[in-house]
């Protein structure tokens, strides 16, 4: 029975005691590979890596810890995340359970997640994200609250103070008990965010009495209507009686208020203008576990609200002109079942079935669109069963059936295949593959915005393998761990949304892309000394994303193009020196070439974005007192001052200063280890 | 020590890596010659839009020379040009500036751009009425910008007066005829404004029973041709039929003279002149031709859309007419986010050349 039990454990989302910490910082030692890993092609983030300074979005973690593309032009605007050269759209996002894509545009805006709510982050590449939920042709991020790990009382507040009149706070309190746990996290994030830049992209000329221009240069301009506002709340309770049932309720709000920055060929005055967007969202889910013998069930239901209101109007004279104006109210309704079985030590077997309930109420105001653009509600229903089996002690195999239905249309069935094995147990070498099926429905707007929504619109169709190899070798002061993986994905009836003629954007099932390449992760940690530790972590994607979709017409030459704003190459290093109460921190991204037309021209004058690397780096003090700990950070983000845009048009800031001041007052509790 | 030294090494060698835009430099053109002009739109809010030159003698074609010319981007959405005694206007809408660049040098003579003192916002169309006055159209503000072109200041407005529908007041083309300026109200609308040039005040108006006028030209006659995209349908809600009109318009009078239908299909639709201005081209999927005194649009095109060997045909975005010899160009936007192919044909419909321009090309100009 215990040994079922153990088994079981491996197999909850909420992992803390499942795994046994090193004194290697970041390391986690699993004292056998789970089952339940099976094939899977997973990274993860943990505290250590996503607490790092609240500042940080989400978006900003995944650009420099994995190999995610981050599609962003600048702090506290839209940030996508794309797998594997795919679309944002293809990368499905859960949280606590509940898949957080917008109904509307089936996509996250990572911008919105402060990394400082989430307490892990699990990766899912490619075909692994069936594990998850159906949809993720590029893969899918799990995110999770956990129970804190300080029992007692804990307190933390950290005040950061920034460039361009940015101030961060966030506030934390927790209680863990050995029944109850509750923590509260609170997040108030305000900014001008108005940068100074060199604007290329405009020139000032100087001209004598006569008209003649006698000097011209490029201006300093400072970034327009780049101000937001964030606020975020989030409780987390859990109860766990001990005897096998497990609740978890997570409540977050937010709120959002950022100006939309003008672009960089805009001679409009933003003191002129009000383009800006409003966000509210909630987001809720009520989880319940019980773990009886072989079985596990679990329960989830939740409830998320979400309404945006963008408002783009001048003031003139004292008349006003509106421009865009839009509103959109979306209500999503979700239960879940899930139950696990262990009919035996060699096999698991898992059975879900999820039902969301979406509703949407746009409305529009644009020169192309008038009055509610549509309100609709639409029913989709996921279910899927999973087996897994060891049939020999080092080989593993899982299989996985998925069906989904939206609306009134049925998804083919979405079949995947896992395998691994473990080559050299020491090292802890395993080599493992995977091929799968899957399809990713249209979203509401894909199928019902107006003017342009295309109600015949089909699913994407993605057939995607991988196979790679994953190691973690150590020894007492020193750990190398890492993964190697190739993949080929096929996506057809690819949705994109393209022109009109009559200057409104239409929908239609039109491209074929084949995205092959390789992911390459690597984590060092080594203890120099008694007070000395370094680690290093680099990531690195080579992601060819070529369209193989028929030519509009003997002009077009986007076929075997690489797709629009996807680097081929990617790389990311963060390594962290710490001695005593020090930390010096250094992060490093680099992007290779991106294209912003389909036909790849490099020598259009505006066809491509130039690679860029950029640094960052962090100086930290911690401080120990009898009765509060305390650290003082100090970051420096674009070291060199890089000069780059990551979106056409879209100017980026220079180097720029954030001072972040910790405080956490002590109990009766232990001291959280640095 | 070691540490210092290696730590400057790494940001030295990071620093030599990076990709710092030095800006370009600044080409010397002269263009003396016969050209063509060729407005790239671009892709709205990407700020890609492109200025290319082609010499129909060498046949030769120069892309981007706005920003070569100039080391400066020429904006977001490129609406339209107008060339006028040496310079091309050129109305970049949601950049919010009108240009005028030295039609042989390509050098920047002035711009007007949105400010408190004018009402411009996203300027559309750029009309001279004489040396020292010139109207611009305007996609959401309810007034005409009425500038001097020679010196680009603003010097004054023509509120448009029409409570525009649903709180949208455009104004488009402008096509003059003796003291009447005339103006489609396309977006949300389907009236025609006229202006009197002498006093700068609306003087007249027709409302059309087609939705959202989109181009307009005056023939020989006097006559207005208006072409309306028909707005748009979809079901519950709509705001038009999506079915394009062509109206004949006394432009004395207003009176509505001849109507007929087009037929409806995912078109850009546009219309054009020969340079005695008693032929009509209208792009609709195809090229169409017809006299003014025709009654009717001629069933069979005067020139097919490109067809490629499998069938795919080309999507004609816009076409120009030489004012000299008639020559016909005719722009193909391939997929709307890469370079797009101009064809030239001769004014009896033979094809001369093709050549590739910038994303989106959208209009002509001939010099």
């Amino acid at each position: 029975m215990k040994k079922w039990c153990l088994l079981l454990l491996g197999l909850l989302p909420v992992t803390a005691w499942a795994q046994e910490t090193t004194s290697l910082r970041v390391v986690q030692v699993t004292a056998q590979r789970r089952l339940t890993d099976t094939g899977l092609q997973k990274s993860s983030l943990d505290s250590t890596v996503l607490h790092d300074h609240i500042a940080s979005s989400l978006a900003d973690i995944l650009t420099r810890h994995s190999t995610l593309f981050i599609k962003s032009y600048g702090r506290a605007t839209e940030s996508t995340a794309e797998f594997r050269g795919t679309s944002p759209s293809h990368t499905q996002v859960t949280w606590n359970g509940m898949r957080i894509n917008s109904p509307m545009l089936g996509t996250v805006d990572f911008s919105t997640i402060p990394s400082y709510f989430i307490d892990q982050a699990t990766l899912y590449h490619g075909a692994s994200s069936m594990h998850l939920t159906g949809g993720g042709l590029g893969g899918a991020v799990e995110l999770n609250s956990l129970v804190p790990n300080m029992p007692g009382h804990s307190l933390q507040y950290v005040q950061g103070i920034g460039s361009y009149n940015t101030y961060d706070q966030f506030l934390q309190f927790s209680h863990t008990g050995p029944k109850w746990s509750s923590n509260t996290r609170l997040v108030y994030s305000t900014s001008k965010n108005d940068f100074s830049y060199i604007n290329h992209d405009k020139k000032v000329d100087v001209r004598d009495e006569q008209g003649n221009i006698v000097h011209s240069y490029h201006p300093k301009e400072r970034n327009q209507s780049g101000y937001f506002t964030d606020i975020h709340a989030l409780q987390d309770i859990f109860y766990n009686d001990g005897a096998g049932n497990r609740m978890g309720l997570s409540v977050w709000y937010a709120h959002h208020k950022r100006g939309l920055p003008f672009l960089s060929v805009d001679y409009k005055d933003d003191t002129d203008f009000t383009n800006e967007q409003g966000q509210n969202t909630l987001r809720s889910v009520l989880n319940w576990t019980h773990t009886k013998s072989q079985w596990k069930s679990t329960v989830r239901g939740g409830y998320a609200y979400q309404d945006i209101a963008y408002d783009y109007h001048t003031t003139r004279q004292g008349i006003k002109n509106d421009i865009t104006q839009s509103q959109s109210h979306t209500h999503n309704g979700y239960v879940q079942a899930e139950a696990d079985y262990l009919p035996h030590e060699k096999w698991m077997l898992n059975a879900k079935a999820e039902a969301y309930y979406n509703k949407v109420r746009s409305h529009e105001k644009s020169p192309f669109q008038q009055h509610e653009n549509y309100n609709k509600g639409r029913m989709e229903y996921h279910g899927s069963l999973q087996a897994r089996w060891r049939p020999v002690s080092p080989l593993s195999l899982a299989a996985i059936v998925r069906e989904e239905i939206y609306g009134k249309k049925w998804i083919p069935v979405m079949p995947a295949l896992f395998a691994d094995c473990i080559l050299y147990a020491p090292w802890k070498l395993v080599a493992k593959a995977s091929i799968a099926r899957n399809y990713r429905y249209p979203s509401m707007n894909d199928l019902y915005f107006k003017p342009g929504g295309n109600p015949d619109l089909e699913p994407e169709k993605g057939f995607t393998y991988d196979a790679g190899l994953e190691w973690d070798i150590r020894n007492k002061a020193f750990q190398l761990k890492g993964s190697f993986s190739a993949f080929d994905s096929y996506i057809k009836d690819w949705i994109l949304w393209t022109p009109n003629t009559k200057g409104y954007w239409q929908p239609s099932n039109v491209k074929k892309v084949h995205n092959y390449g390789t992911e390459i992760m690597l984590e060092a940690v080594t203890k120099i000394s008694k007070h000395t530790r370094a680690s290093l972590t680099a990531n690195y994607a080579f992601t060819p994303s070529i369209n193989q979709g028929k030519p509009s017409n003997d002009n077009d030459a986007s076929y075997g193009k690489q797709l629009c704003y996807v680097p081929k190459h990617s790389a990311n290093i963060s390594a962290w020196l710490e001695w005593k109460t020090w930390a010096l921190q250094y992060k490093w991204i680099h992007y290779s070439e991106r294209f912003t037309t389909t036909s790849n021209e490099s020598d259009y004058i505006t066809g491509h974005l130039k690679p860029y690397f950029m640094s960052d780096m962090a100086i930290e003090k911690a401080f120990h007192w009898k009765r509060l700990d305390a650290s003082v950070k100090a970051v420096v983000n674009n070291l060199l001052d890089t000069d780059y845009v990551t979106v056409l048009s879209r100017p980026m800031a220079g180097r720029n200063f954030e001072i972040f001041i910790q405080l956490r007052p002590l109990w009766k509790q232990k001291r959280q280890a640095f | 020590m070691y540490i210092k030294y290696l730590l400057l090494t790494l940001l030295s060698a990071l620093y030599a890596c990076n990709g710092v835009d030095e800006g370009n430099v600044e080409e010397e053109f002269q263009h003396t010659g016969k050209g063509v002009f060729i407005l790239n739109e671009g892709n709205y809010n990407s700020g890609n839009s492109t200025l290319s030159y082609y010499s129909p003698e060498s046949k030769t074609v120069e892309n981007g020379i706005f920003l070569r010319a100039n080391d400066r981007k020429l904006g977001d959405t490129g609406q339209s040009m107008t060339l006028h005694n040496g310079t091309l206007y050129i109305a970049m809408e949601n950049s919010g500036i009108v240009w005028g660049i030295d039609a042989e040098t390509f050098r920047v003579k002035g711009q007007l751009t949105a400010s408190q003192t004018s009402h411009m916002i996203n300027p559309r169309f750029v009309h001279i009425v004489n040396r020292e006055k010139a109207y611009i159209s305007d996609l959401y503000a309810p007034y005409i910008t009425v500038f001097n072109p020679t010196t680009f200041q603003s010097i004054g407005s023509i509120h448009t007066g029409q409570p525009s529908a649903n709180g949208y007041s455009s104004t488009e083309n402008m096509v003059q005829h003796g003291h009447r300026v005339f103006t489609n109200c396309w977006s949300y609308s389907n009236r025609i404004l006229a202006i009197d040039t002498r006093t700068d005040e609306i003087c007249d108006s027709l409302t059309l029973g087609s939705w959202q006028p989109k181009s307009m030209v005056v023939d020989a006659r006097g006559k207005l041709w208006v072409l309306t995209d028909g707005g748009y349908y979809t079901g519950d809600e709509s705001f038009g039929d999506n079915i394009p009109h062509l109206y004949r318009i006394d432009a004395n009078t207003l009176e509505i003279e001849q109507e007929q239908a087009l037929d409806a299909d995912d078109a850009n639709v546009q219309i054009a002149t020969n340079p005695d201005k008693t032929v009509l081209y209208i792009v609709n999927n195809d090229i169409y031709r017809m006299q003014i005194t025709d009654e009717h649009l001629p069933v069979r095109p005067f020139i097919c859309a490109p067809t490629d060997s499998k069938g795919n045909r080309h999507k004609l975005y816009a076409i120009g007419v030489h004012p000299q010899n008639g020559e016909i160009y005719v722009a193909d936007a391939v997929d709307y986010s890469q370079s797009g192919t101009v064809y030239r044909y001769s004014a009896d419909g033979k094809p001369i050349d093709q050549f590739r321009t910038g994303i989106n090309p959208n209009g002509f100009a001939f010099k």
